[in-house]
Order: C-alpha cells, then structure tokens, then sequence
C-alpha cells in the first residue's frame, strides 16, 4: 500500500511545487504552498501507518503541520493584502523591490 | 617549575582582552574617559602576564612550553568502517603554546597594543566600538601567536582582519573605506590561500592513528605538532611512496605538492609581509588609518606574516624552503631596495614610512635565506626590532599630525624648536630605524646581513648600498621635520604631554635594551629554536 | 704595574655618565651642565694619564678584556676593551682635547640657549671616541664608529634651525655612511674567513703575520681596501672627503674637537689598528699611500683659494690626514701615528685660536678681519706657533712629524717625496696667507671693535700651544723613541738629512712667500686673479667636486627613484585596479541572476536540490 500513497503524495508535491514557482498571482503561490505542506501529511501519515515502525507519532505531527499551516496561510493572506493595498496587483512578477 | 606552570597562563593572556571588552560594552556611551582607561588597564593585563612569561620561559629546555591542549571541534567523518577501525574524525584542537619563536612575538604584541590603546587618545568618535575592535583585534593577534593548531590559527587570522577592516574603515582618514576594501580583498585573497593549503595538510600530513584498547580511530588532526611530526618523519604516511608502501596510499603528499604547497604558504604569508608586488595595499593601510592603529599594523600585522612563513612554510617545507633559497635573497633584495629608492621619493612622511617598513622586511627575507642560525637568528631580531621601531614612529606621527594638521614634508619643518622632546624622540627612532649600532635596528640588520654573507656574499653587497640609502631616506624625512627653520603658524605648538610621553619612553628604552643587550632575545630564540631549525639546516648536506 | 690598566673600561664611563645627568636635568641647569660635562671630560684624563704612565713605565703585555655580546650556536660575537701603547696613546690625546674643548666651550657657549644639549652631545661624543679607542675587536670598534659619526652629525646639526647645518650634518653622516658599509662589509668579510670567526685585533695580528696563508692573497687585500674605505670615510680622504668642509657648519669648539683632533683621525687609527692586514697587501698599502698623497695635495691647493677661515682648516685638515695616511701607507705606522698626536694637538690649537677670533669679529671671511694682531694678542701669538707647527718649522712639533713622513718618502718612493714637499710648501703658503690677512694689516670695520677672549678661552690656547710646541720631541730624527714604545723596539730612527733640509727650505719659502703677497704687500695678491682666473675659480669651487657628486650621484638618484614611483602607481598600482576591474565586472555578472523575483530562487533551489539527491543517491549506481 506504501508506495501509491508515497507516489500520490509526490505527486501532489510536484504540482504544488510547479505551481509556487510557476504561477504569477500570489493566491494561487500560495494554496499551491498548502498543497505541498499537504503532501507532506500524506507522507506522514502513510509512514505511521505503514512504515517499517508504526507509530501514532506521526499522525499527531501531521496535526502540528495542519496548525503551523493554518497560521502561515493567515499571515500569508495578511501580507498579501497589505501588499494589494500598497501595490494594488497581486502579481508576485511586480514583487521585486527586495532586489535593491 | 613555578606556578606559571600550574595556571592556564596563555589562555589568560589570551582572554584578558575579552574581558575587558565585556566591561567597555557595560560602560556608558558618552564617557570616553573610562572606556580609554579601561582599555588601557585591559592592555596591560597581557602585557604584564606575558613579561612574567617571558621571564619564567626556561631557556635551557627548548620546545614548546606551558601547554595547553582541549578539544574543540571533532567532525566524525561517516565512512563505512572497515579492517577494525572503529571511526574516522576531523579533529581541531584548542590548543596553545609558546616557544622561542612566538614568545618575542607575543610579548611584541602585548607591547606594542598597550601602547596603542595609550596613543588612542587622539581617536575622536565612537570610543565604545573603537575600543571593542580594538581588544578584539589583540586577542585575534595574540591567538595568532599562541595558537599551535593549523585551524586555530586561522580563526584567530581572520579575527584581525575582519577587526582591521572596521578599524581601518570607520577610523581611518579620508580614503579611509577605498584602504579597508582593499586590505580586505588583498588579505582575504590571502587568507583563502592559505586555508586551501591548511586544508591540503591537515589532509595528508595532518593524518594520525590512535589507538585506545580495541577501538583504533583515524584522525585527520589539525595540530600543528602531528602536523610537522609527520612531515619531518620519514616512515609516516605523508612521506611513504606506493612502492615502500606497496599499495595506493592517499595520504601522500610528493615533491610536487609540496612545492606548490611552499609556494601558496609563500604567497599567503608574503602578501602579509608584504613581498615586493604585493605590497600596495598596505601603502594605504599606512596613510589612511589612524595612527595608533599604524602601529598595530605595521608593528604586529606585517609580523604575522613572517612568522607565518616561518612557522608553516619553513620548517614544514625545509627542503622546499632551501631549493627557494636564492629566490628569496632576490626578492629581499627588491624589497629593501625598491623600497628604500621610493621611500627616497615620497613626500607625505607616513608613505616615507610605509616604503621604509617595505625595505625592513626585506631584510627579514635576507635573512631567512640565509638559512644558517645567524640569519635566522637575524630575521627575527629584525621582527621584533622592527616592530618596536615602527610602533615608535608612528605614535610619534600621530602626535605630530594632532598638533600641525599635517604629515606633508614640504609643510613641515623645524619642529625641533618647538617640541624639543618629540623632535628629540623622533630623531632618535629614526637613528634607529636606520640602523644605528646601540639601537635594536643595528643588531636584526647585522645578523640577518652575517648570515647571508656565508653564501650569497654579492648579494650582501648590494644589500650594503640599501643600508646607505637607508640612511638617506631616513635623514633626508627626518630632518626636514625637525631641523630647519620653524614656520610661524607651529611657533605655538606644545611639546608631547605625559600620556604620550610614557609610550614614546617605553618604546624607546626596549629599542636601547635590545640594541645594548641583545642576548636577552638571542638567547630566548636560540636554545628553544635550535630543535626546530635542526631539520630545516640537515637538508643542507644532502642539497 | 698594571694596576690602572686594569680599569681602563671605566674611563668611557665618566662621559657616558655626564651624558646621562645632563640628559636628565634638562636646559635649565645651564652652570652646572658647564661643570659636569668638564668634570666628565676631567675624571677620564686623569684616568687616562695614570695608564699612560702605566704603559710608559714599561708594561709590555697588552691588557685585553672582552665578553660575549651575541652567542648564536657556534658563533659568538664579543665585545671588549683592550690597553696598547697605541690605545693608551689615543686615549690621553681624545680626553685631554675633549677637556680643553670643554672649558674653551664655557666661554664659547656661553649665551647659547642650549648650552647643556652641546655639553650632553660633547660627553656623548667623548664617550664614543673613548670607546671606539679602548675597542678590542672590530664589531665594537665598528658600533662605536658609528656612535662617534652620530655625534659628529648632532654637533654639525647643532644649530638646527639653519637650513645650511641641516644640509652639512645629513651630508657628513650619509658621505660617512659609505665608508662604514664598506668597513661592515670588511668585518662581514673578516668574520667567515677567520678562524674561528675570531674578529678580535690580538687574533688578526697573528693571523696576517705574512707566513700563516689562512687567507688568500685576493681576500687580504679585498679585506684591506674596504677597511680603508671606510677610514675614507671618516677620515676625509679623496674621494670621500666632501664633507669635512661642510661641517664647519658646526659650532667651532666642534670643529677642534671631533672634525681636527679626534674623530677624523679615527680613520688614520683604524687603518693602524688593522695595520697587519694592510702590510699583508702591498697593493692596498700602495693604493691608500697614493690616495693619500693624492689627497694632501689636492685639498691643500683648495685651502689656497678658500676664504671663510674655518674652511681653510677644514680643506688643511684633510690635507693633513692624506699626509697620515701616506705614511700608513709607505710603510711607516709610527709616522702616521706620530703625525696624528703633533697635528691633534696644533690644529685643536688652530679651530680654538679661529673660534676665539670669529667670536670676537663675528665673520668667517678672513678678507673682512686684519689687524687683530693688536687688539688679540695671545690669540695672535698662540695661533701663530700653531700655524708655524702645522707649516712644519723647527723646532714645532709638527716639523718632527712631518719631516718623518718626508724622509721616509724619500727613502721609498720619490714620487710621493715630491707631492709631499708641494703640499708642505702649500700648507705654509696658505697658513702664511691666513695668518697675515687675518692679524696684519690695517683693522676692517668687522675687526675695529675686536677684544680678546675671555680667560676661559685663551687659558686652552696656551696650553694646546705648549703642546704643539713640545710634542715633537718624542721622536726626532737622533732619537727613535716614539717609534720604538709605538711598535715594541721594531722601527728605527729616520735619519735623512735631504728631507730636513728640504722640508725646512719648502716650508721658509712658502712662508715668505705668503709675507711678499699678504704682508708686505710688495706682490699684488689678485695678479693671479687676473691672469689665470679659471684656475682660482677651480679651486675655489674645490675642483667642482659637489657638482660632480650632484650630477652623477644625487640626480640619477632622484630620477630612478621618480621612474620607480610612477611604476609603483602605474604598473603595479594598475595590475591591482585591473583585478579589481575584472572582479567588480564579474560580480555584475553573476548580480544579474538575482533579479528579485523569489520564484526565481526558489527555482534555483529546486534545481540544486535535484543535483544533491542525484549525486547522492547516483553513487549507488557507479560501479
């Protein structure tokens, strides 16, 4: 059973991936940023399953990873509106003021 | 043995300055007064300690004395053991010493920083940092000299520079970031050097077998004493072709690698010392910094250079070292005449300088190639006497330019009648500058020139008009400051005050000792140096 | 009988001493700077004089004393003293004049403001001389040689604020410090190819005694021309002696003691000390007696034409120690010696008698004095014996001396006779012409209003002309004496009566000479003038030798040095700023990768990352 969950996960990874260094409006950099940290949940949860040492360590590590989620996609969403306010885009390609 | 022997003694030395870099943090910001006399007192913990040291050194033993050894960084390498052995380690220790070598250094060092801090009266602005770069950077040098492990070293290397850097760029003159960039860059490029060619060594010669009960650990050591054990030992693995050995061995290091190896530690230390191109960084570092920090520089920095060279790259590499041997004549040569011709030609009295401290430590180089103990003996002097010197002349610089506004020849003049005492002071480190028998120049400069003489004597002919030219660069800035007639705007001026009186004295009366009694440095280099310098000398009969 | 000789090292003591006390009281203490620095001087003459009669009443065995200075392995360098009749000579003649010089400067100095920095430098000066004297080996001698061109440098500098004494006192001791590389470069020399690297005198003796063939030919004589070189240097021999004159710039008591009696014979006493080497080379001994020759000729034909009277001395000096060291070089070390001891004592008498007129006239330029013979009378007096001593007439001192070199010229080499006469006849030419302009004739504005010295001044002038009066009599040509004390018995009395009669004839009619043009007047002084005035211009400008070393030493100098500092800024200064540009350009570069976009670095992350686990998780694979 293992291996479809990992490679589901993986995949799930890949997207997410893609999507944060690909896509241009930062809402979608950003559920594709949960997809990831969701990916890795999956890989958690499947190890404490069926890993080589069960355990329920894992699966309680994959609700901290939820909880840390949650509050980086509220500041996430708290940062990217302040920037629309200043800005007015939402275009992570005009967010480049870091570079001077 | 005394108590000395009993007490981390070198890492007090080597701490003091930290603690009291703790008690300026503490101070108030505004009050410059304390923080001046806090580092003063700090400064002088050391120097005392290390006079105490150099007192209590037992000459008669030789060697390394009062030691100490802790371990400081172990990075256990993940290889798959094999054959029994149970692990394989990276191993730098916090390890100190002193011997015949550093010992003259260290004391130099504690000397000439105490000095600084009491010539830092003329420092103006941000007292707090000032003084926290400052014991940093006596602790970085101090480390340099006390340090016995290749990583250690380098540490404490890079901790002078990087308070060098600040030093120089936030206290210096007008140029003063263009000068801290370039000391930087200059030196950094060195420093990389010669960490890839520590890391060439602690990877081959560094290598060591310990072996505790069952368990036998191989250990790449960064210990200088393993290091150069290994290196001067012929049945160790650095030295065991695949043929004695009959089978591959990756701790060899051939006569190819440890040419390359001599010349990268050449050029890393030369750099520092400065040799004959690399020399124009420092020509800035002397006009642009701050005076007391000059001292520093060029008393100690250019120091660390040739004890670099002499400690990594000669007695590590004594073969290599001898095979260079007519190369370094030549660039000592260069290096006292280039430099004695253009400090001839300068009129800005600190470039006078800095081009003299070029020719001086060309007969560093002369006196390294003599390759016989005279020499040797020679270029250390040299070291020392040439760091109190130059220590001297730029304090006196320093009073100079607080009082006139200016270190400009052609604006100077006839500060003898106004300042009979600094005038007085100042001719007398220029007598000794130049060599004047009775003060410590003549002595490094004899010896270093006896040594050569006993193979390269044509050289030692051409290094003799260097000691002519000497005397007419040294003459020739010297008396356009302090003889001739006084302009009217210095009529005025006031002769130097207690506080930068009692530096000048000090210096001045190790400049007599040493020029009257040299033994008392001779004496210390030579017993404790002479188990080192043997392998460097034994290459001779056989090439 | 060596109960004085036994401590002999404590006779540098007093002045070093003096110096230190005067040093640390400051200028404040004028009289009693005055009193310490006579009292120094006066402690080390007494203690000198005890030796000498140490070594007069006939103790043969030399008194040495040394210790290690440096020990490095096998090699030892020593420091010591030594107790010779020669040093012991040497030593009465450096402490007797620095005393002299030290009550004369009482007066002298009297309104200097810094009258105890002069006594400081004189006691500093004393102390080195004595110790350069007492040496035993040649690394000490060289160290206090060194020591004794210092002060010499100080003392002409001592008046610093003129631009002139700068000029002169950098000039002497860099023109000196040629010589004494030279002298290093001996002792280097000297070092590895003694046995045992044995530098002392004692040991030298015994090794150049002409039969041993420790050393080769080649080397000897190598060893002998540099030692001399630096005895040029010091003791103004052509072509080094461009800086005698100028140190007149220098307080006069000065000039008697360091640049007459003492420091410029250091020269004519190294080339003695050392004499073993020299004898083992005729070729070096022939070069220094033609050097010499060369040189007492020359600079007397330049005193001819000098007008400023110390300059005059000065060039006469350097004649005088060409003379010395002809001698040295003919073979003759008790000639050389014996002239050292007459002309210290006349030509000190001779600096002291100028600085007692030029204190009086305020004028250095003898066509501005006249007529002081009146109005100065013991000066006039005392300075004429010492100008008829230094013209060589019976029976002065200097006549003895002189007419030993002459006869021994004679017996040797007739070239050098003939110089030897020419300069004589010159000395007392210029002497002559120095002595009537200066005390007949009728008084000049400058002299109208003239008094003689105080006592402080005139009571050194006549005991230094007691002494040039009476020195001579040690050795004359019926009594070899000086000559045997000097060398244990080995020379013998020069008897030639061609060289007395010739050397009197020379110096008579030099000085009636001098009495037609300058005296009495019947001979137009400026006819010489007219007729041949390139010649006198010549020697005025002292053959154009300060030209000659500008143009071919000083400018080629400057101009490599400013070709060197523009290859200094431009090439090397401009392979480093090329680097630095190639850097800084590569740093652009590389700057453009970051362009601020994160999705950009995140990018380059991954792409690391992959190369990470490949490399990784790849080995596997390899075989």
């Amino acid at each position: 059973m293992l291996p479809s969950y990992l490679t589901m996960a993986a995949i799930l990874f890949c997207i997410g991936l893609y999507g944060a260094l690909v896509k241009r409006n930062a809402v979608v950099v950003l559920l594709s940023l949960e997809l990831m940290l969701n990916a890795v949940n999956l890989n958690l949860i499947a190890f404490s399953k069926y890993g080589v040492a069960p355990s329920l360590t894992g699966q309680i590590f994959s609700l901290f990873t939820i909880t840390v989620a949650a509050a980086e996609a509220a500041i996430g969403v708290a940062i990217l509106i302040a920037l629309f306010r200043l800005r007015g885009t939402v275009n992570v390609d005009e967010f480049n003021k870091m570079r001077r | 043995m005394s108590i000395l022997s009993d007490i981390p003694i070198l890492s007090f030395i080597l701490l003091s300055p930290l603690l009291g870099l703790l008690v300026i943090l503490l101070l108030p910001k505004q009050r410059s007064g304390w923080m001046k006399t806090a580092a003063v007192i700090t400064t002088l913990v050391p120097l005392i300690l290390s006079l105490w040291l150099y007192t209590d050194f037992d000459k008669q033993q030789g060697g390394v004395s009062f030691e100490e050894q802790h371990t400081w960084v172990e990075v256990p390498l993940n290889k798959e053991s094999q054959n029994g052995v149970s692990e394989f380690l990276f191993h730098f220790q916090y390890e100190l010493g002193v011997d015949g070598l550093s010992l003259p250094l260290l004391l130099l060092t504690a000397l000439v920083s105490a000095m600084a801090a009491l010539a830092a009266v003329h420092v103006k602005k941000r007292w707090k940092a000032f003084f926290s770069w400052f014991l940093l950077l006596e602790t970085g040098m101090l480390g340099v000299f006390l340090a016995r492990d290749l990583f250690l070293f380098f540490v404490f290397f890079e901790i002078t520079l990087i308070a060098m850097y600040f030093l120089i760029g936030i206290w210096g003159y007008f140029k003063r970031e263009r000068a801290a960039n370039q000391f930087i860059i200059y030196n950094g490029i060195g420093s990389a050097i010669m960490l890839v060619a520590f890391v060439i060594l602690v990877n081959t010669a560094g290598f060591r077998i310990d072996q505790v009960g069952e368990q036998v650990s191989f250990i790449y050591s960064g210990s200088y004493t393993d290091i150069f054990r290994n290196m001067a030992d012929p049945t160790a693995w650095v030295n065991m072709s695949p043929e004695q050995l009959g089978s591959i061995n990756p701790f060899l290091m051939t006569d190819t690698m440890q040419q390359v190896l001599f010349i990268m530690l050449l050029v890393a230390f030369g750099i520092k010392l400065p040799i004959f191109p690399f020399h124009t960084w420092m020509l800035k570092v002397h006009t642009e910094a701050t005076p007391s920090i000059v001292m520093i520089h060029s008393g100690i920095l250019l120091k660390m250079g040739a004890y670099g060279l002499l400690r990594f790259g000669f007695l590590l590499f004594p073969g290599q070292a001898r095979s260079f041997a007519s190369l370094l004549a030549v660039l000592g040569l260069i290096n006292l005449l280039y430099g004695a011709i253009l400090a001839f030609r300068q009129r800005e009295f600190k470039l006078v300088l800095a081009y003299s401290s070029i020719s001086h430590m060309g007969i560093v180089l002369l006196g390294f190639a003599a390759f016989n103990e005279i020499g040797m003996q020679g270029a250390v002097f040299q070291l020392v006497s040439h760091g109190l010197i130059s220590a001297l002349l730029f304090l006196i610089v320093g009073s100079i330019y607080e009082r006139t506004g200016t270190t400009e020849l052609n604006e100077l003049g006839g500060l003898a009648r106004s300042m009979p005492f600094l005038s007085g002071v100042l001719l007398a480190a220029g007598l000794a500058s130049l060599g004047l028998p009775g003060l410590s120049g003549f002595v490094g400069e004899f010896l270093s020139l006896l040594g050569l003489f006993e193979s390269m004597r044509w050289l030692v002919a051409a290094a003799a008009l260097g000691i002519v030219l000497t005397a007419v660069y040294v003459l020739r800035a010297v008396l356009k400051i302090t003889y001739g007639p006084l302009p009217e705007r210095f009529g005025a001026l006031r002769d130097a005050r207690l506080v930068e009186a009692v530096p000048m004295i000090v210096l001045l009366a190790f400049i007599l000792l040493l020029g009257c009694y040299p033994s008392i440095l001779t004496d210390t280099v030579q017993l404790s140096v002479e188990g080192l310098l043997k392998p460097l000398f034994a290459t001779r009969a056989g090439g | 009988m060596d109960k004085y000789t036994q401590a002999a090292w404590i006779i540098p003591l007093f002045p070093l001493v003096a110096f230190l006390v005067l040093t640390a009281l400051g200028r404040s203490y004028r009289r009693a700077g005055v009193f310490i620095g006579s009292l120094g001087s006066l402690a080390a003459f007494a203690m000198s004089l005890l030796i000498l009669t140490d070594r007069l009443s006939g103790s043969e065995v030399d008194y040495n004393h040394s210790f290690d200075w440096i020990a490095i392995g096998d090699y030892t360098l020593r420091i010591g003293f030594e107790v010779t009749n020669l040093t012991a000579l040497m030593l009465v003649v450096v402490t007797l004049v620095s005393f002299i010089v030290n009550v004369y400067s009482a007066g002298y100095m009297k309104d200097d403001e810094r009258i105890t920095v002069f006594y400081g430098y004189v006691a500093l000066f004393t102390f080195s001389m004595l110790g350069l004297v007492l040496s035993d080996n040649l690394l000490s001698f060289y160290i206090f040689w060194e020591l004794v061109g210092v002060c010499s440098f100080l003392l002409i500098g001592f008046w610093f604020t003129l631009p002139k004494a700068r000029a002169a006192a950098k000039k002497a001791f860099i023109v000196t410090r040629i010589g004494d590389a030279g002298l290093l470069l001996a002792i280097l020399l000297l070092f590895w190819y003694m046995p045992d690297h044995a530098l002392d005198f004692t040991t030298i003796q015994s090794v150049f005694d002409g039969q041993s063939g420790a050393i080769t030919n080649g080397i000897t004589t190598l060893i002998a021309l540099l030692i001399f070189l630096g005895a040029m240097g010091k003791s103004g021999q052509f072509p080094l002696h461009v800086w005698l004159p100028d140190a007149m710039e220098g307080p006069t008591p000065i000039s008697a003691l360091i640049h007459a009696a003492t420091m410029v014979a250091a020269g004519v006493f190294l080339v003695a000390r050392t004499y073993d080497i020299f004898q083992d080379s005729a070729a070096a001994m022939e070069t220094i007696a033609y050097i010499g020759g060369f040189t007492a000729i020359f600079a007397a034909t330049i005193a001819l034409a000098q007008n400023d009277i110390k300059r005059i001395l000065a060039y006469s000096t350097v004649s005088q120690l060409g003379y010395m060291m002809m001698a040295l070089g003919l073979g003759s070390l008790t000639g050389g010696i014996f002239h050292l001891f007459t002309h210290a004592f006349f030509k000190a008498l001779l600096f002291l008698g100028a600085g007692s007129i030029i204190h009086a006239v305020h004028t250095q330029n003898i066509n501005e004095m006249g007529g002081l013979g009146s109005k100065m009378k013991v000066t006039a007096w005392t300075f004429a014996i010492g100008a008829l001593a230094l013209a060589g007439i019976p029976p002065l001192s200097g006549f003895w001396s002189k007419d030993l070199i002459l006869s021994i010229a004679w017996e040797t080499n007739p070239l050098l006779f003939v110089v030897g006469l020419a300069t004589a006849f010159c000395t007392a030419l210029y002497m002559s012409r120095l002595f009537f302009l200066v005390f007949t004739g009728k008084p000049s504005a400058a002299t109208s209003g003239a008094k003689e010295s105080s006592a402080l001044m005139t009571v050194p002038l006549v005991v230094l002309a007691a002494l040039a009066l009476a020195a001579g009599f040690i050795e004359t040509p019926w009594n070899g004496w000086f000559g045997g004390w000097l060398n244990d018995g080995a020379e013998e009395a020069h008897d030639s009566a061609v060289a007395i009669v010739a050397s009197i004839a020379v110096g008579l009619l030099g000085i009636y000479i001098g009495w037609l043009v300058y005296g009495k007047r019947s001979v137009s002084s400026s006819a010489l003038r007219e007729n041949t005035p390139w010649l006198v211009r010549v020697l005025e400008r002292s053959y154009y030798m300060d030209e000659f070393y500008a143009a071919v030493i000083v400018k080629p100098l400057k101009l490599i040095g400013s070709a060197l500092t523009a290859f200094d800024i431009y090439v090397i200064g401009g392979i480093v700023r090329l680097t630095g540009a190639a850097v800084s350009t590569a740093g652009k570069t590389a700057a453009r990768l970051q362009n601020g976009q994160v999705q950009t670095y995140g990018l380059a992350a991954v792409i690391g990352f992959v190369i990470l686990v490949v490399a990784i998780v790849g080995r596997r694979f390899l075989p």
